[in-house]
């Protein structure tokens, strides 16, 4: 397990997300404030509603919040433009996503390589790197398939090596292992596990238990406010 | 995203949704093969008008004839001013203008006449110049010197072939006769003051023969002015006082073309003079047929922004069906630009795609058309006896901007027709879209 470094890589001070969901605000983030160490494997859990995968979605700059200050890696990200938000995506987080959502017209290697088109790396290494991603995640044999010739523990590890493609220093996993059975389940869980080993920050939302053994740290959420972390002190 | 990768994925993105890329590539098919047909077809109607209006003349000669001539024929009101006159203290005038090299008036003989040369009868007009303009006119010749005196006269390009023994009536290139050299015999007639018919023989020896130069001058046999003046008196009885009634016609010759319509202008609104030239007749003949081809191209593409919102739904219909896949492309950090990119390209692609091919298809169509037109054309022409000179050109002509014009032209609606599906991908708000169903 990596050791973790007292210095904070994901600050967040008094986060706020409301929506407006016909007349009534929803507070899916409530003045939320964390900070998540180099090398942690944190793990969001809380009922649905709770906000984890808002605030998911907000480490990961795919949503704005409407108050409140995010810093990653020294990069304040709730500052960013559009077009400096996508570079943040591109360079510092990988997502799983519970439904894989790999496109069904790619096959495997494809699906691990389309990241870095938006990247500009070039065609030789980018077939390079998705190969020796699909080879770690044991799915060197079948790169040529498409999504629906593969199982889900098999897609789910095509989406975890795509996540990784670029090199982020992050992976966020919303319910990664939600749609998959116990078995394929565990095995994912050891590849992240295993990224986590390698020094990725892990940042996971699920429901699930079990998910939670692999963490170093579980925090509970409940109406967009944390509830119960089981973080040693920076 | 490099260049190579956009137009990669591009290609992917349409492969994967080839059906409706070729529905929806058949309508600017359409669009811009009917541009390619109309605008082909304008373009042989220029071509085989012009074509057989070759016979403008000499594209540094400006034709001027008196205001009043124009008015007897309705122009009144339009600017022709009755004295107008072409006198020749108003030629030497002329000859004064920036740009006119020389000025010569042109008289043509109306008596009564026969042109014989040995049995046979010629039946060309008789002008006469100024000899002096004649050198600066540039003429060239074919054979023999550009000089006019009171019994040398100059012939143009075609006069033999209008030589013809009328017992025979055989004319035309293969029987005409070599003049150069040989003399004419002008036989007039006119009646007297007592009623009786008088007739005067003059010898006229060709001292040249003309290049072909197209129009009238082919068909003319050129008289020194002052010959021509005394023919002229004794066939019509009087002399003609130039000098208070003008000449009938000045030939204005100007080498430098940007001149030409600009005096050509100046002497009709300024001066009431009726004036034309090869140059402005083709300008104005050209001006007619471009808008001819606009209007037909116009109807061509009306069929195209047709075809422009077809694609405009086409994408937006795909973004919906990949409403999931954008939410991914931005969450692994594809910038607005790169998704703008993606999808105007895919609309731009089906325009050059459906343009190209509306290009063959229409090239095509064009050329069944020619056939079958031809076809009739030269049935037509058999039946009714003509003996067209080589038969008529073609119906449908497309120059070689046409082409390039339309696949451009394909291109450009494509990518309008992007912009609104692109703009509403890059709204997509990344979770709603990757949660998308």
């Amino acid at each position: 397990m990596a050791r973790r470094k007292q210095a904070s890589f994901i600050t967040i001070r008094d986060l706020k997300r409301i929506f407006k969901l016909g007349d009534t605000l929803v507070r899916a983030v409530d003045g939320l404030d964390i900070d998540v160490a180099e090398g942690e494997f944190l793990c969001l859990m809380g009922p649905s509603g709770s906000g984890k995968t808002t605030l998911l979605n907000m480490i990961g700059g795919l949503d704005r919040p409407d108050e409140g200050v995010i810093t990653v890696n020294g990069q304040t990200i709730t500052e960013l433009d559009e077009n400096a938000l996508a570079v943040y995506r591109r360079q510092q987080v990988g997502f799983v996503f519970q439904s894989f959502n790999l496109i069904a017209t790619m096959n495997a290697l494809d699906n691990v390589k389309f990241p870095m088109i938006f990247a500009g790396v070039s065609e030789v290494e980018r077939d390079e790197r998705a190969r020796d991603l699909l080879g770690q995640v044991g799915l060197g044999h079948r790169m040529h398939h498409k999504p629906t010739e593969l199982s889900g523990g098999e897609q789910q590890r095509v989406s975890l090596a795509r996540s990784m493609i670029n090199r982020p220093k992050i992976l966020l996993g919303d319910e990664p292992t939600g749609n998959l059975d116990t078995r394929t389940g565990t095995e994912i869980m050891e590849i992240i596990q295993r990224l986590n080993q390698q020094g990725h920050t892990i940042v996971i939302v699920t429901h699930d238990p079990r998910v939670s053994t692999y963490a170093t740290r579980t925090v509970h959420m409940l109406d967009g406010q944390i509830v119960a972390d089981n973080a040693a002190p920076l | 995203m490099k260049p190579r990768d956009l137009l990669r994925l591009i290609w992917a993105n349409l492969v994967r949704m080839r059906g409706r890329v070729v529905m929806t590539g058949m309508g600017v098919l359409i669009g811009t093969a009917a541009i390619i047909v109309l605008i082909a077809l304008a373009t042989g109607l220029q071509q085989s008008t012009m074509g057989g209006l070759s016979d403008f003349g000499p594209i540094n000669q400006i034709t001027v004839l008196p205001g009043a001539y124009m008015q007897a024929f309705g122009g009144e009101g339009a600017g022709f001013r009755s004295d107008a006159i072409l006198t020749p203290k108003k030629l030497e005038g002329f000859s004064r203008i920036d740009g006119v090299v020389t000025v010569t008036p042109v008289e043509q003989f109306l008596g009564s006449k026969t042109l014989r040369f040995n049995r046979l009868v010629g039946s060309s007009s008789i002008l006469g110049i100024d000899p002096r303009a004649v050198r600066d006119m540039g003429i060239e010749m074919e054979r023999g010197s550009d000089r006019l005196n009171r019994d040398t006269v100059i012939v143009g390009a075609r006069v033999a072939e209008t030589f013809a023994d009328p017992r025979r009536r055989e004319s035309g290139a293969e029987n005409a006769p070599d003049l150069f050299g040989q003399t004419l015999t002008l036989e007039m007639t006119r009646t007297n003051d007592e009623d009786r018919d008088e007739t005067r023989i003059v010898k006229l020896r060709v001292g040249g023969v003309l290049k072909e130069r197209g129009g009238q001058d082919d068909n003319s046999i050129f008289l020194d002015i002052d010959t021509f003046e005394d023919l002229n008196a004794w066939s019509t009885g009087k002399r003609v006082d130039r000098r208070a009634l003008g000449y009938s016609q000045a030939i204005l010759i100007v080498n430098d073309p940007k001149l030409m319509l600009q005096i050509e202008s100046s002497l009709i609104t300024n001066e009431g003079f009726y004036a034309y030239s090869a140059r402005s007749t083709l300008a104005a003949l050209n001006m007619i047929f471009a808008i001819i081809q606009a209007v037909f191209g116009g109807i061509g593409a009306i069929a195209l922004i047709v075809a422009a919102i077809g694609i405009a739904n086409t994408m937006v219909m795909s973004i919906l069906e990949r409403t999931r896949e954008i939410g991914l492309m931005k969450a692994v950090g594809a910038t607005n630009r790169d998704v703008m990119s993606i999808f105007i390209g895919e609309a731009g692609a089906i325009g050059v795609l459906g343009g190209i091919g509306g290009v063959v298809f229409g090239i095509a169509v064009s050329k069944v058309i020619d056939l079958i037109a031809m076809a009739y054309i030269n049935a037509e022409l058999a039946a009714s006896g003509a003996t067209s000179s080589g038969g008529a050109e073609s119906i449908a002509v497309i120059p070689l901007w046409l082409p390039i014009f339309a696949v451009a032209f394909a291109l450009v609606i494509g990518l309008i027709s992007g912009i609104y599906p692109a703009l509403r991908a890059v709204q997509l708000n990344p979770v709603t879209a990757l949660k998308y169903e």
